[in-house]
């Protein structure tokens, strides 16, 4: 590294202009994830409509928009392929703050009254 | 570099990117980890006061009673159909901008440039839906600080009768009254909030996409940025997943 004029060389890791070399999975996935996501949402639609409101169809809604999440989170934002170390960087924190936060919800939540 | 085998074997022994991303992209991640927890925290509040209302004189209103109008087909109620129509339009405007994303990394500069205009225009629709929402909401009353939509029992039983699905239903006189303060803020705060994610969305998207006809990403080498920006817009799709979970279906 003493020469001044010393340039990158193939692929020598420079931090600030490190770009990986992007890989391609072709449209097939992303149809197929565009479709299932639209699947669900008509699924949502009939449940509204067929089941009656309570406890076990609002579990129903929140699993399937898990399962939106998921597939969104996994495919569309490419989480999936990334590497190990980035893929639990934001799962890990994400799932245990705002599980803790619905946890917190579903504890305290009959202690407060506002009417 | 006769060692570099060795030293890219070490993931944290430097020399290379343990999460073998670029920085921008990281940075992005982390940004929208943050933005979940906002998100995350609007809706935990949301369902905090709403279920503080249980058991109140004025109960908290059902969603259906009040979101089940559609543009051209006033006077019908349909429930839930208008936020399907909106979801639908977020969720294609989501996998064009995938395409995006796949068509850079083929440097396919017409096509990058095609998926963007798809893109920009779903979003675009998208705010078109929530302009009318909102619209609609606030010609009822909906206010920061008043909400008309306190139902009553004999307005919950009006609606039992006449509310099917596609027939023509209007209020009556005693069926509703002043209710829950916080359904109306509330509502605006969130789909607000997120509606500026979509608005900044496509702020961005238009300029990723002047970018992408000027050829800057072209002589650049790659579309990264294409990328980063199609990371925010699936992340403002995943809001509205939950943001339609919580306000619409249960």
């Amino acid at each position: 590294m003493s020469n001044e004029h010393h340039h990158a060389a193939e692929g020598e890791y420079i931090p600030e202009t490190y770009i990986p070399h992007p890989e391609t999975h072709g449209t097939k996935t992303l149809w197929r994830v565009f479709f299932i996501l639209l699947f669900i949402t008509v699924i949502d639609f009939a449940i509204y409509f067929i089941a009656p409101a309570g406890l076990s169809r609002n579990i129903v809604f929140i699993a399937l928009g898990l399962v939106k999440a998921v597939l969104i989170v996994g495919i569309f934002m490419h989480l999936n392929y990334e590497a190990k170390f980035l893929r639990w960087m934001i799962a890990l924190p994400a799932a245990v703050f705002i599980s803790y936060l619905a946890w917190l919800l579903l504890l305290e939540g009959s202690f407060v009254s506002t009417y | 570099m006769s060692n570099s085998a060795t030293v890219s074997s070490k993931t944290w022994a430097g020399g290379r990117s343990p999460f073998n991303v670029s920085y921008g992209k990281l940075m992005m991640w982390v940004f929208l980890l943050s933005d979940a927890f906002t998100f995350s925290s609007l809706l935990v509040g949301y369902g905090a006061i709403r279920f503080s209302y249980s058991g109140s004189s004025t109960p908290w209103p059902d969603p259906s009673a009040i979101f089940n109008h559609f543009p051209f087909a006033h006077g019908y109620y349909l429930p839930l159909l208008f936020v399907s129509l909106m979801t639908f339009i977020l969720i294609f405007s989501s996998v064009t901008m995938v395409l995006a994303v796949e068509a850079g990394h083929r440097k396919s500069k017409a096509e990058v440039s095609k998926y963007m205009i798809y893109t920009i225009i779903g979003g675009a629709a998208f705010l078109g839906c929530q302009a009318w929402e909102w619209t609609q909401f606030i010609h009822e009353g909906g206010r920061l600080d008043t909400n008309n939509f306190g139902i009553t029992a004999q307005g919950y039983e009006h609606l039992k009768e006449a509310g099917k699905f596609g027939n023509h239903f209007e209020w009556m006189a005693g069926d509703r009254q002043p209710g829950p303060v916080p359904f109306a803020s509330l509502f605006f705060i969130v789909t607000g909030f997120h509606g500026f994610h979509v608005l900044s969305g496509v702020v961005i998207n238009i300029i990723i996409w002047l970018n992408v006809i000027y050829g800057t990403y072209e002589r650049r080498g790659h579309y990264e940025m294409v990328e980063k920006v199609g990371l925010y817009w699936h992340f403002v799709d995943l809001v509205w997943v939950f943001v339609f979970t919580f306000y619409y279906l249960i």
